[in-house]
């Protein structure tokens, strides 16, 4: 049974953990803590809905279609939101993503309605039996496909000269404008790679579960994921999405499953008051 | 130039300066007749020219006024960012049940009860701000947020049952309020009571020391004040002010449930304080009316559409609540981009535009 638990954990932590890391990749670029994270997830899930319900798209093309909408949606978020807002006080960002996430919400309500819709891929649904474990076969999809896209995207960004100019571009702006680095061009592609990221993961929740607003709370698990594990940090997006998965698990499975969202919030709080910069983040230094 | 100010004038500026306050007042009170009559001054007026407005939205906007005062002294005024506001309202709902329709304490009782809890779990909402600063300290408040609802959440199914929590009828002394004209002349006074309040403390010592935080703590701190206790009393006060109209809010509606504080409940506080104009208090209060008011306006405008097809038809009718929130997600974004000042502001930027013309 604790098995059992521990690896349903394992698998929705490793869909937290790709959409965690879509939200790091946002917050060390732009710096900007995006509520919309969630919303982002939705959009996801819809999409996958559109392209293959809708358009009646093959499967590979209807990822394809996934992921380039999504990161669409997120350079055209970029420009003409985030980055009339450079240099604003942190709430006018943050409420600026709330905001984001509420009309994203109500045009999708008005577009599809307000219920949820079923999304059906091709992706296999059966069970394994493994000893006493029932495995489900999405579940493992779903834990593969994140742990390959993490893994992409390490590799993107320690081993190409892309991915080592936003991680310059994300450890001083000027230094890498001065270095001749098109830094809105770096922010728009951080933009995409965060909406692409949550927009799998949701394509992943909305085949386990529906496609409908309501992932938009699931979704929101990852903002937690991110402070445990330690906001700058990649590594750290990560593994606070596995603990997160895990923690709520264990918490729907053993106190209750209305509880499994307080838990991972109590532990949000506990670790604020304790240490603050996560687990694998750094100490922030202020200036005077 | 400079008139020459003679007695005859300065009795004539005197009764100006009283003039236009008297007359809004009187408006103010003039307001439920209309309401309640759909009628002005003898001439009916139809629902499209009131604006679709009744007296419940308008004693709705009252307590939200409420919530965005104390909003706006936190966040506005002393740069504490909250986004847990509604967990405030849900302490002050709880305790007036708890007091109220458990325990069966009268009205006035119940509203102070609920003040000085609201006080309280401000103070414990405010804890975190001595470890955390910023974002950090927001996240804070949005566990606060989860933590207090998920407890009202908890006291509801325990005590009471899933339709919601009832309250007993408010009553002050021998009246009771039960009717929405009664509530408006109880909630006004109130809310012009606080809103006295808060900014005459604002202009006084103990505002601009706030103010001082808010802009360069450090600055502050060199300064001689005590930041940490400040922040707590900020967070005290509006905590109490939030949890008082979270009380009024929970017996004006009679029953409440935990979903009417959700965390949408807490940000549409922001939205008023934002499109109101951050640290202005009277911007607040514009921004509360916009958000309560709005949504009744668009319902005007949907009932007057119905026959209409096609794509009015589908937002209008349809979804109207889907749209209302598309509306005001869409103008808080364009208030952030374009006015960041919010109405204050460009209030302000009129007043300057018009008013250097006229000279002093």
């Amino acid at each position: 049974m604790l098995g059992q638990v521990l690896f349903s954990g394992l698998a929705l932590g490793s869909i937290y953990g790709l959409v965690a890391l879509g939200f790091a990749v946002i917050f060390k670029a732009t710096e900007v803590f995006n509520f919309a994270q969630g919303m982002f997830v939705v959009c996801g899930a819809y999409f996958a809905v559109t392209a293959i319900s809708l358009l009646g798209l093959p499967f590979p093309l209807a990822i394809l279609f996934i992921i380039g909408a999504a990161a669409l949606m997120g350079v055209l978020i970029h420009v003409f939101l985030i980055q009339p807002l450079s240099g604003r006080p942190m709430l006018s960002v943050i409420m600026l993503t709330i905001a984001l996430s509420i009309a994203i919400r109500a045009l999708i309500e008005i577009v599809f309605g307000p219920q949820g819709r079923t999304l059906t891929t091709p992706m296999p649904t059966g069970i394994i039996m493994l000893g006493q474990l029932r495995i489900s076969q999405l579940h493992l999809t779903a834990a593969l496909v994140s742990w390959a896209c993490m893994a992409g995207f390490g590799a993107f960004f320690r081993y190409t000269s892309v991915g080592l100019l936003m991680r310059a571009t994300a450890d001083g702006h000027e230094a890498a404008l001065v270095s001749g680095i098109n830094v809105n061009v770096m922010n728009r592609l951080a933009w995409a790679i965060g909406c692409a990221l949550a927009a799998v993961g949701g394509l992943f929740l909305g085949q386990l579960q529906i496609a409908s607003t309501e992932l938009e709370s699931i979704g929101l698990l990852a903002l937690p994921a991110v402070v445990i594990g330690g906001m700058q940090s990649i590594p750290g997006a990560i593994v606070g999405g596995l603990l997160v998965g895990i923690i709520e698990q264990l918490a729907a499975s053993y106190i209750s499953p209305k509880s499994s969202d307080i838990v991972i919030y109590m532990l949000l709080l506990l670790i604020l008051m304790v240490r603050p910069w996560g687990l694998f983040g750094q100490r922030e230094l202020g200036r005077v | 130039m400079n008139p020459i100010s003679t007695p005859g004038s300065q009795a004539a500026g005197r009764w100006r300066r009283w003039a236009w306050p008297a007359l809004g007042v009187a408006l103010l009170c003039y307001l439920p007749v209309v309401l309640t009559e759909r009628a002005a001054f003898g001439v009916a007026l139809s629902n499209m020219q009131l604006l679709n407005l009744g007296l419940t939205q308008i004693n709705l906007m009252l307590i939200a006024m409420l919530g965005a005062l104390s909003l706006n002294y936190l966040t506005g005024c002393a740069g504490l960012i909250s986004i847990g506001h509604a967990a405030f309202y849900a302490t002050g709902a709880m305790t007036a049940a708890i007091t109220g329709t458990q325990w069966g304490w009268p009205f006035p009782l119940v509203l102070l009860a609920s003040g000085v809890m609201g006080a309280a779990m401000g103070l414990l909402a405010g804890l975190p701000s001595l470890r955390v600063r910023g974002l950090y300290f927001v996240l804070s408040t949005m566990a606060v947020h989860f933590l207090v609802v998920y407890v009202f959440l908890e006291y509801q199914f325990k005590f009471f049952d899933v339709v919601g929590v009832p309250y007993n009828p408010a009553k002050l002394g021998p009246l009771e309020l039960n009717t929405p004209t009664r509530w408006y002349f109880f909630l006004l006074p109130l809310v012009a009571l606080i809103y006295l309040g808060l900014s005459s403390s604002l202009r006084a010592r103990e505002g601009r020391v706030l103010m001082a935080m808010r802009d360069h703590e450090l600055a502050a701190t060199a300064a001689g004040v005590d930041v940490r206790i400040l922040r707590l009393k900020a967070f005290g006060l509006s905590s109490a002010i939030a949890a008082m109209a979270g009380a009024l809010f929970a017996h004006y509606l009679t029953n409440v449930t935990s979903e009417a504080f959700g965390i949408s409940f807490a940000i549409q506080f922001i939205a008023m304080i934002i499109i109101g104009g951050m640290g202005s208090l009277a911007g607040s209060l514009v921004g509360a009316a916009l958000w309560l008011l709005l949504p009744s306006v668009i319902s005007g405008f949907a009932s007057q559409a119905s026959g209409s097809t096609g794509i009015v038809r589908l937002l209008l009718v349809e979804n109207r609540a889907q749209l209302v929130q598309l509306i005001f997600g869409m103008l808080v974004i364009v208030f952030l981009i374009f006015a960041p000042g919010g109405v204050a502001g460009l209030g302000r930027q009129i007043r300057e535009r018009f008013g250097s013309k006229g000279g002093r």
